[in-house]
């Protein structure tokens, strides 16, 4: 009940998510190969953000972390993952934590996974979902249930008493926010939202967590590998690799103006729908797994066509240039802007 | 209505491997080396008997007269089968065969029913453990259990159990299903004794399939642990036992299967346990029916353990249908 009184309270301003230095590390031969390394980010309230990167970037590390559930044999080496009305995530532990799962931060799994238990009707979760959250007024859920099913298009007395394998990878992926969403959680976090679905679900799909979004005055989360996702629905993007944040900004001005030479990549080896398929190139190289990660200096700098002697010996700072943030030597250079240190500093101003 | 058509279909498909079985033994009987028939036939004759009698007597015996063309043979005996009569023993000394199955029949689906219940409970916790401790030595330890009980054969369970129990340390008794001392009835005494003369037996029976469970639940514990649902479960934040409840119902699903199996593994099963526990169950009969060379006993029982193997698995593949969804036919 207290959940949804804060839940309630924070409708006005939704509630903002600070993840500051962060390191997740996985031990592997007795090193511990980090997939998130110091990262820090603000997810705006109000707002969605895009997280883009490669398969190994460490995107869905990182969205797991934010919800403390980073997988064995992985751990939480730094930093602090706080959100408003409820504190740094990663010191919760037991069920305290499990009370924020749910409540404080909806999570929604890939469209291509199963996140539903095959043997039991979707309504029979929903209601274990209510129960193992205190919710009393199981009545009033399954009302909010039917509502929210309804308002993603769909028959919900139909989806209610359906299984899993009797739902269609579109419906799953609809179902699965609704999971999310029933416990009034106010910020909302998708791993691969439209992969796997075809092309009408995945717009539809699209048109759907930017409606909840607003709708519901959330804080959001979209990761995806496809810059294309991103760029429809985000306000701010942030771009991975290698684990780390190498640029962060407002949406529109990364696909104008990308400054990090793996986000120009990126955007580069985007087909377009106007224009010639051999437009597109693909990035050269490989994306670096937790083995082949240099262990010092740039870790994009053995792909990057602007790579320097720098470039080997020291990580690029943060740069910070109207808005933007980047992590690169050349691209700082050219635009003369003010390195701005480490993350930490910036992401504490 | 859609459960009565799959358990029509069911049935049918059942009652054509029951044909299938009566006809094997059938033309097994035929075929055995010494050819019973003829044996029964000529053993009356030089007893004495002229061609007909010896003639009637045989076919009073087996259901079916010799010296028939085999086809004529194979329709009288299905037709006396479609009537629940399988003949009449040669040891028993004419006693229809369907008396001495049905005395015994009772001891063996207790027998088994109750070594399975319990290798069943037992060995599916021990593998859940197995599976959630698989890094500790407990659970190394389980699963060392599990993998050397199912390398032993069942005969040598209950022969090695027979002796630690019975002769070196003798605190159960040895042989038939009850004292014959007390007097068969709903008192005390008689029930304790038919528990203390189970008990061994089933343990056998128990010992004998618990390292499958153990294993197969294990492995299917761990796979359904590696599941999206249920780290989706958790990261809604369901309670703890709701989870646990969901990995339990779905890793139990191929032990339906594996269930089935394993109710026509206990039955083969009985011929050495009741032969080692001298109980006196279908087991049992089949190789005292054997040692006597009596053909329609031997086939008798051979038909009633293959039905209820068949049966088994007909209720095993509806309840199947009933705790998976999936698969649920239109």
């Amino acid at each position: 009940m207290t959940a949804h009184l804060t839940a309630a309270e924070q409708r006005t301003r939704p509630a903002g998510v600070a993840v500051s230095d962060l390191t997740v590390a996985f031990p592997a031969g007795g090193r511990e190969l980090p997939a998130v390394s110091h990262v820090s980010l603000d997810l705006t309230p109000g707002k969605i953000t895009g997280l883009v990167g490669e398969s190994g970037s460490g995107k869905s590390t990182l969205a797991l972390a934010l919800m403390n559930a980073v997988p064995k044999p992985g751990l939480v080496t730094s930093g602090s993952v706080h959100i408003d009305g409820i504190g740094n995530v990663l010191s919760l532990t037991g069920s305290g934590l499990r009370r924020v799962r749910g409540p404080g931060i909806g999570y929604v799994f890939q469209a291509s996974q199963n996140s539903l238990n095959p043997l039991k009707t979707v309504g029979k979760q929903l209601l274990d979902l209510g129960r193992s959250h205190g919710e009393k007024n199981l009545r009033g859920l399954l009302r909010r249930a039917r509502e929210l099913i309804e308002d993603m298009g769909l028959d919900a007395v139909r989806v209610l008493s359906s299984y899993q394998h009797e739902l269609s990878g579109g419906m799953r992926q609809r179902v699965g926010i609704v999971f999310a969403l029933l416990l009034n959680a106010q910020v909302l976090v998708l791993d691969e939202p439209t992969t796997a679905l075809d092309m009408l679900s995945q717009a539809s799909v699209l048109e759907i967590i930017k409606r909840v979004h607003r709708d519901l005055g959330l804080t959001t989360l979209v990761i995806s590998h496809d810059l294309g996702v991103v760029g429809e629905l985000a306000d701010r993007t942030v771009v991975m690799y290698a684990g780390r944040v190498v640029e962060e900004g407002e949406t529109q001005g990364i696909l104008r103006d990308p400054r990090h030479p793996y986000t120009r990549g990126l955007l580069a080896a985007m087909p377009r729908i106007t224009g010639d398929l051999e437009l597109a190139r693909a990035l050269p190289g490989r994306p670096p797994d937790l083995l082949t990660i240099p262990r010092a200096g740039c870790v994009f700098r053995e792909r990057c066509p602007l790579a320097m002697p720098v470039c080997a010996d020291s990580e690029p700072p943060d740069t910070l240039s109207g808005g933007r943030r980047f992590a690169c030597f050349a691209a700082a250079g050219s635009a003369g802007a003010t390195s701005a240190g480490h993350a930490e500093t910036e992401a504490a101003s | 209505m859609r459960l009565a058509r799959r358990l029509g279909i069911k049935l049918a498909a059942g009652l054509v491997m029951i044909w299938l079985v009566a006809s094997g033994t059938f033309f097994l009987v035929r075929l055995m080396p010494g050819n019973p028939v003829t044996v029964a036939y000529e053993n009356d004759l030089m007893h004495g008997m002229n061609p007909n009698q010896a003639k009637a007597a045989t076919a009073l015996l087996y259901g079916f007269v010799p010296r028939q063309p085999l086809p004529v043979q194979y329709g009288r005996y299905l037709w006396q089968l479609a009537h629940f009569n399988l003949g009449r023993s040669i040891s028993y000394e004419g006693v229809p065969v369907s008396h001495i199955v049905a005395a015994a029949a009772p001891w063996t689906v207790i027998m088994v029913l109750s070594g399975i219940l319990v290798s069943f409970l037992i060995g599916v916790s021990a593998g859940v453990l197995a599976a959630i401790r698989r890094s500790t030595k407990f659970g190394d330890l389980l699963s060392v259990s599990g993998s050397l009980l199912h390398g032993i054969p069942q005969f040598v369970i209950a022969i090695l159990l027979a002796y630690a129990f019975t002769t070196i340390w003798a605190i159960f008794p040895f042989g038939a299903p009850y004292d014959v001392t007390i007097a068969p009835g709903w008192n005390l005494p008689f029930i304790w004794s038919l528990i203390t003369h189970a008990f061994l037996p089933v343990v056998a029976y128990a010992l004998s399939s618990y390292g499958g469970w153990l294993l197969t639940m294990k492995s299917s514990v761990i796979s359904v642990l590696g599941d999206d649902f249920i780290l989706a479960a958790e990261l809604r934040g369901l309670r703890p036992l709701t989870v646990a409840r969901y990995i339990a119902r779905n890793a139990m699903l191929p032990l339906f299967t594996i269930l089935a199996l394993s109710i026509g593994f206990m039955f083969g099963g009985s011929i050495f346990i009741e032969e080692i526990y001298d109980y006196p169950g279908l087991g049992y009969s089949l190789l005292e029916s054997i040692g006597k060379r009596d053909y329609p006993l031997m086939t008798g029982t051979f038909l009633i353990i293959t039905t209820a193997v068949i049966f088994a698995n007909i209720l095993a593949d509806l309840l199947y249908g009933v705790i998976d969804p999936r698969v649920r036919r239109i």
